[in-house]
């Protein structure tokens, strides 16, 4: 049986050593894909990475909450901010107009009073806790602050970016509660020494910079290098589909099926040969796209690509991804009659795929109904999985379950191929 | 071993899926051991499809055939190991050379190693293409596939070889040369079955012969006893056209 596999496995790879167009289609075209789509879309994430999402900060407050929030702001190097708007002071009708018009992604506005507010529910609350009265009615914290979201911009990954901004005045919002909060017990009970509350405030404040830390490192924004690289080489090794789907429908019209249907070697290890094949060639894919990551984009002026740091994980996830995609090029092979069908199916579907799995446009980009469909492409399973290695930092526990569904979608794939085959033999 | 009869057919019946008129329809024969056994008929007649259901390409409709006393719906995977089959349509890979195309066909088979390799120089001299023979196939003329193709059926040896127009397209000198081995090949103990539409190489090759039309047999016996059966005919080739009502067929 292991000869068997061999000379299939040698056959296969003669085949497609003699194939130079599929060869050059299978190799060079991720390449120029990578090249093209990275430089295109450089600038386009650099408008958001170098300077920052545009925002405009309107702070009517003029008191702490306000001040600290926009300290936070010009802290980061994720925002660009503005309190101006064409050289006037922004206000929350012309800040709303600006945002409206796309002068701005995000507009911030901290309404008038904020912080003496705060205060008022803080003082109330604590006088109502500590006079156990229920005279006075039950304080809400009524600050509204206002995020302004672009129309166009909707739905972006400004999102996540929104989300963190929230995260992040909330926490501001909740320290001004704590330090008036301080202050008032202070007032009330004046022993400084023996309170609790000066522990209890250090470990609030301490508690804050450790949240903040975590949000730091989920706040990487994508860029062009590290969404491209995965993505076009997970297309690329889906690509495969069609040479694959190819040299099966070959055999078939080529003659050699009569042959291989009637040899005492079962076709499924003509078909194992194929996936050995192939799932390798996966593999040397991916390892030049990563050549072409590491080291060629940087030659053109591009950033490098960050590998993250579980190697096992990359290595586990590039292997079910190449077992995904050789499985569905198997399947397309079986289910179509000619190499032509073959050829229309497998980049149709693949393109149809790879557009759901957020291949083209990252799918935090896409609207809610499009990412959950989005969901379902074996392309966005596997991009997900390199998202949380190349982005966050993830290991192999955090790419487990998307190794694994794309295992199960090849055996799918295989199961389908199994029965379309045995139908078809029944001619 | 001691059954001098190596297949039987009874009642075989074809119907392709779609298809009104079976292809095959009810044949029954028997082949004995080491015959070379002639399958003739126009066009359309049914001869691949029938080889094609002995060698276990698809199923038949109905029927039942025995190979080496083996039933074909059942034990398959053993009868396979019993055949060689040389294919109506060249089954080539045309981008590999002789050499690579008969290795891959030997391992499939169960050769390997030196045995597979001696097996193949031998042959390729046999077929006079050891200077083709690290060449693609595709930049073969159409006689030289045809020999690759053949010799990818016999490499192995196989106790029942079925070849499905084995000569079509081939040159007098390489066809006398094709017939000289496989006159060999059954020799040495092979039975074979054989389609052909070169009714003299038949009455030269086979030991009985068998003239099938719409799926049916309508004649049977040795080259001999056919020509003497039909009074007027002098040869196959007229035993045959009589038979078979001079009409074209599709
Ligand atoms: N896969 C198929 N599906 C449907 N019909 C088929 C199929 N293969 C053959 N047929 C039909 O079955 C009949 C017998 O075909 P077959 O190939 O067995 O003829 P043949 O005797 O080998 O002819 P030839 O001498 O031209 O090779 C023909 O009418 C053909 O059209
Ligand atoms: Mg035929």
């Amino acid at each position: 049986m292991l000869n068997k596999l061999l000379a299939t496995v040698k056959k296969e790879i003669l085949l497609l050593l003699r194939d130079r167009v599929g060869l050059s289609v299978l190799f060079l075209m991720p390449v120029a894909l990578i090249l093209v789509m990275t430089l295109i879309q450089d600038s386009a994430f650099k408008s958001i990475n170098e300077k920052g999402i545009p925002v405009v900060f309107v702070n009517n407050d003029n008191d702490s909450l306000g001040y600290q929030i926009k300290q936070g702001l010009l802290s980061t190097d994720l925002c660009y901010v503005s309190d101006s708007i064409d050289g006037k002071p922004a206000n929350s009708e012309s800040a709303k107009k600006a945002v409206s018009e796309g002068k701005f992604l995000i507009g911030i506005v901290i309404p008038k009073g904020a912080t003496a507010s705060i205060r008022k529910n803080v003082s109330a609350m604590v006088s109502e806790t500590l006079n156990g009265s229920d005279s006075l009615q039950k304080q809400t914290d009524s600050v509204e602050i206002t995020i302004l979201i672009d129309p166009v911009a909707k739905k972006s990954f400004l999102n996540a970016v929104t989300s963190n901004l929230r995260e992040f005045i909330s926490e501001i919002k909740t320290k001004i509660m704590f330090q008036t909060f301080s202050e008032q017990i202070a007032e009330v009970i004046p022993d400084k020494n023996n309170t609790p509350k000066n522990s209890y405030q250090k470990s609030q404040i301490i508690r804050y910079k450790e949240i903040f830390a975590s949000t730091a490192t989920e706040q990487i924004v994508p860029n062009a290098v590290q969404h491209n690289v995965p993505a076009w080489t997970i297309f690329a090794m889906f690509f495969i589909a069609i040479p694959l789907s190819n040299s099966i429908l070959k055999e078939k019209t080529e003659g050699s099926v009569f042959r291989l249907h009637t040899m005492p070697t079962p076709y499924l290890l003509l078909i194992n040969g194929k996936i050995l094949v192939y799932v390798m060639v996966c593999l040397i894919q991916f390892l030049l796209m990563l050549a072409v990551g590491k080291f060629l984009l940087p030659q053109m002026g591009l950033p490098a690509l960050v590998l993250g740091n579980s190697m096992m994980g990359i290595f586990i996830l590039t292997m079910a991804t190449a077992f995904a995609a050789t499985g569905f090029g198997v399947t397309v092979g079986t289910l179509a009659t000619t190499d032509h069908q073959a050829a229309i199916m497998g980049s149709l579907s693949i393109l149809l795929l790879s557009a759901l799995g957020g291949i083209w446009v990252p799918s935090y980009v896409m609207p809610e109904v499009m990412r959950n469909i989005s969901a379902f492409s074996p392309l966005n399973w596997s991009l997900e999985g390199f998202y949380k290695l190349f982005l966050r930092g993830g290991g192999v526990e955090d790419i487990l379950p998307y190794a694994i569904k794309l295992m199960v979608f090849f055996f799918a794939m295989m199961g389908i191929s199994y029965l379309a085959n045995h139908k078809k033999r029944t001619i | 071993m001691s059954n001098p009869v190596i297949i039987e057919i009874e009642n075989l019946t074809k119907t392709f899926k779609h298809a009104t008129e079976p292809a095959v329809n009810g044949i029954s024969f028997c082949i004995n051991r080491n015959e070379v056994f002639g399958l003739l008929g126009p066009n359309g007649a049914g001869k691949t499809t029938t080889i094609s259901i002995l060698c276990g390409l698809f199923p038949a409709t109905s029927g039942k055939v025995l190979i080496d006393g083996k039933d074909l719906r059942t034990e398959l995977s053993s009868v396979k190991n019993m055949i060689g089959i040389v294919p109506q349509d060249i089954a080539l890979y045309p981008t590999l050379t002789a050499r690579e195309n008969l290795a891959f066909y030997g391992s499939m088979y169960g050769l390997y190693g030196k045995d597979l390799k001696d097996k193949i120089e031998t042959w390729l001299k046999k077929l006079g293409l050891i200077d083709a023979s690290n060449r693609r196939v595709s930049t073969y003329s159409g006689g030289m596939k045809r020999r690759v193709n053949l010799i990818a059926g016999v490499l192995h040896s196989p106790a029942i070889l079925f070849l499905d127009e084995p000569t079509v397209g081939v040159d007098v000198h390489s066809r006398n040369v094709i017939i000289q081995h496989l006159k060999e090949i059954n020799a040495a103990g092979t039975t074979i079955i054989y389609t052909s539409h070169h009714m003299e190489e038949a009455q030269n090759f086979c030991t009985r012969v068998s003239i099938i039309d719409n799926g049916k047999i309508i004649t049977e016996g040795t080259p001999a006893e056919l020509i003497s059966r039909n009074a007027g005919s002098t040869n196959l080739e007229n035993v045959f056209l009589n038979l078979t009502n001079r009409k074209l067929r599709d």
